[in-house]
């Protein structure tokens, strides 16, 4: 892993991390390293023990082998939020108790929370009379009101509706990178960021790229209980080390070209009377932006996003790739 | 069907006109009641707890005992416990045959299945995820336990309500280990059953109502602590008034 100018030593470190669930090996080996102000996105498709390990991390599963070595506490939001039957400020001041914060400066660290969460206003309502969007962002706000040095958060985004979800995510990441403007995202405004968020070190585990392009300073990527990618989020989303990963990252298209395999995305896929693939439009779905072409070619198939006026089915097309990974076959 | 309005203006009678019989009486009753359902909660709520909300080996068996315990004949459990406290059994050195000590002992071993099986199953439906999140977040021990009682109250006090009650309105055991005796060991269930052997059905229905009395009392307090700050409005159908 690339070491990050300007942040500080790591505030947990996994080794090894090993979890058997029955005969099943859910984790193998992980090795893993959270560092003070930076957030790392857990990426995988479902079943790939994603949970398991921040469950593993956090002490909430038994390890079959590996260790653990964390210099702080560790907060953990369950995917499902649970509230007890009282009111939203009485729900975050309660989960600062849990966690054993005074009781003198419950109430304002849990107003501040609120506050931080754009939900200041919802603080007096019952918690279980929440909508979806409204629920989890006070599951956020009672995570980050106990400021921990280690933050998990396990799919803050499941089982929302497409705006609310954008919106949280939005106002997350803007969270994690406050007290810096656009140009000094990331770790340079972190430095000086927000309280609750800016000093933890923070796993998130996330379902979805667009989640991981917006939250990511560092990508993990498991797949079947194993790390098989880590990194920038450039790095990692753009140049994917093997072709598994590539094609759990989206890269839906695939052509042998020569001795070389070549995935790309659809956005790195272009229509082009010029370009040096020829092939012919298989399928033709249409979207809110255009359509999405299936293009067969004699080494493979690729997907592109084309115009309303693209070319029909059947029809010979010519396509240019921009930025796709290749591989030695 | 004079008895009954006889009864009443007996009750009356005896709660207006100072008597000292009386007050130990009712004495007694709220003492057994109070002591056996209090003990019965300092060992039943951890209990309850543990069977509620624990995940190990042998859970089940333990709350199929505790349901088991609901069903406990009290004349049984007199009959035991006075076995064990007559003087000369292994018991006997404590001196709580025919005391009211000796009752609250019975009193309690009937309570102590009613909270604890009452607690579990109340707390067992407090949802999941909120006993881990709070977990999650290094909650202690009480803490949890605090949460788990506090979310599952309408239960667990619907179970204390019914320690209660059952303690001030059993007989059996009552006259097994405390032996009825008149100005001492003597509650008011008791002594509904000595003075229908006597023939006194006035006074057998006026302790019969002040008994009832004290349990709606004691009843209604424990109720309104149960429904304070509940969230639930009912379902639609039962909500007598909109609110």
């Amino acid at each position: 892993m690339v070491p990050l100018e300007g942040v500080v030593s790591a505030a947990l470190t996994a080794a090894g991390l090993t979890v058997d669930r029955g005969r099943r090996r859910v984790l193998d080996g992980v090795d893993l390293e959270l560092r003070r102000g930076e957030v790392t996105v857990l990426l995988g498709p479902n079943g790939a023990g994603k949970s398991t390990l921040l469950a593993a991390i956090s002490g909430q599963v038994p390890l079959a082998g590996g260790r653990v070595a964390v210099d702080g506490r560790v907060a953990a939001a369950a995917q499902t939020a649970a509230f007890a039957g009282r009111s939203v400020r009485a729900n975050v001041e309660l989960a600062l108790a849990w966690w054993g914060a005074a009781r003198a400066e419950r109430r304002d660290r849990a107003a501040a929370a609120l506050e931080e969460l754009g939900i200041a206003a919802l603080a007096e309502r019952r918690a279980r009379t929440l909508s979806g969007g409204e629920a989890r962002r006070v599951h956020l706000a009672r995570v980050l009101a106990v400021r921990p040095d280690v933050l998990l958060l396990d799919e803050p985004f499941a089982g929302l509706d497409p705006s609310a979800r954008e919106d949280i995510l939005f106002d997350l990441a803007t969270l994690f990178r406050s007290g810096g403007g656009d140009d000094c995202a990331g770790l340079a405004g972190r430095a000086t960021g927000s309280d609750a968020a800016g000093r933890a070190a923070t796993c998130v585990v996330v379902h979805d790229r667009a989640e991981a392009w917006a939250l990511a300073d560092r990508v993990l990527v498991l797949l079947d209980g194993r790390i098989v990618a880590a990194g920038l989020p450039a790095e990692v989303l753009d140049h994917p080390p093997t072709p598994e990963v590539a094609r759990f990252l989206g890269f839906t298209g695939e052509l042998r070209d020569g001795d070389a395999l070549v995935l790309a995305r659809r956005g790195q896929v272009t229509l082009d009377p010029a370009g040096p693939y020829a092939g012919t439009v298989e399928r033709r779905l249409p979207t809110e932006d255009g359509v999405r072409l299936e293009v067969a070619l004699p080494g493979g198939r690729l997907e592109c996003l084309a115009p309303r006026d693209a070319p029909v089915v059947g029809a010979a097309v010519r396509l240019r790739l921009d930025g796709a990974v290749r591989f030695r076959l | 069907m004079d008895f009954i309005w006889e009864g009443v203006q007996e009750a009356v009678h005896l709660l207006l006109h100072q008597n000292a019989e009386l007050r130990h009486i009712l004495w007694v009753t709220l003492h057994v009641g109070v002591f056996s359902t209090v003990l019965a909660a300092l060992i039943g709520l951890p209990l309850g707890l543990t069977f509620g909300l624990g995940r190990f080996r042998g859970r089940r068996v333990g709350l199929a005992f505790l349901n088991a315990g609901l069903g406990l004949p009290p004349v049984v459990v007199g009959l035991i416990v006075a076995l064990f406290l007559f003087r000369g059994a292994p018991l006997g050195g404590l001196e709580l045959i025919y005391t009211v000590n000796g009752i609250i002992l019975a009193q309690t071993i009937l309570a102590l299945p009613v909270v604890a099986a009452f607690t579990a199953t109340a707390v067992a439906a407090v949802p999941r995820g909120l006993i881990s999140q709070a977990e999650a977040l290094g909650a202690s021990r009480p803490r949890v336990a605090a949460l788990a009682l506090r979310e599952a109250r309408v239960g667990v006090i619907g179970a204390l309500i019914a320690a209660f009650g059952s303690a001030v309105s059993e007989v059996g055991a009552v006259v097994l280990v405390g032996g009825n005796i008149h100005g001492q060991t003597q509650t008011l269930a008791s002594a509904v059953l000595t003075e229908v052997s006597a023939g006194e059905y006035g006074t057998a229905i006026a302790l019969g109502i002040i008994l009832l009395g004290l349990i709606v009392v004691c009843g209604g307090l424990l109720t309104v602590l149960q429904q304070r700050g509940t969230d639930d409005e009912g379902a639609p159908w039962f909500r007598w008034r909109a609110s």
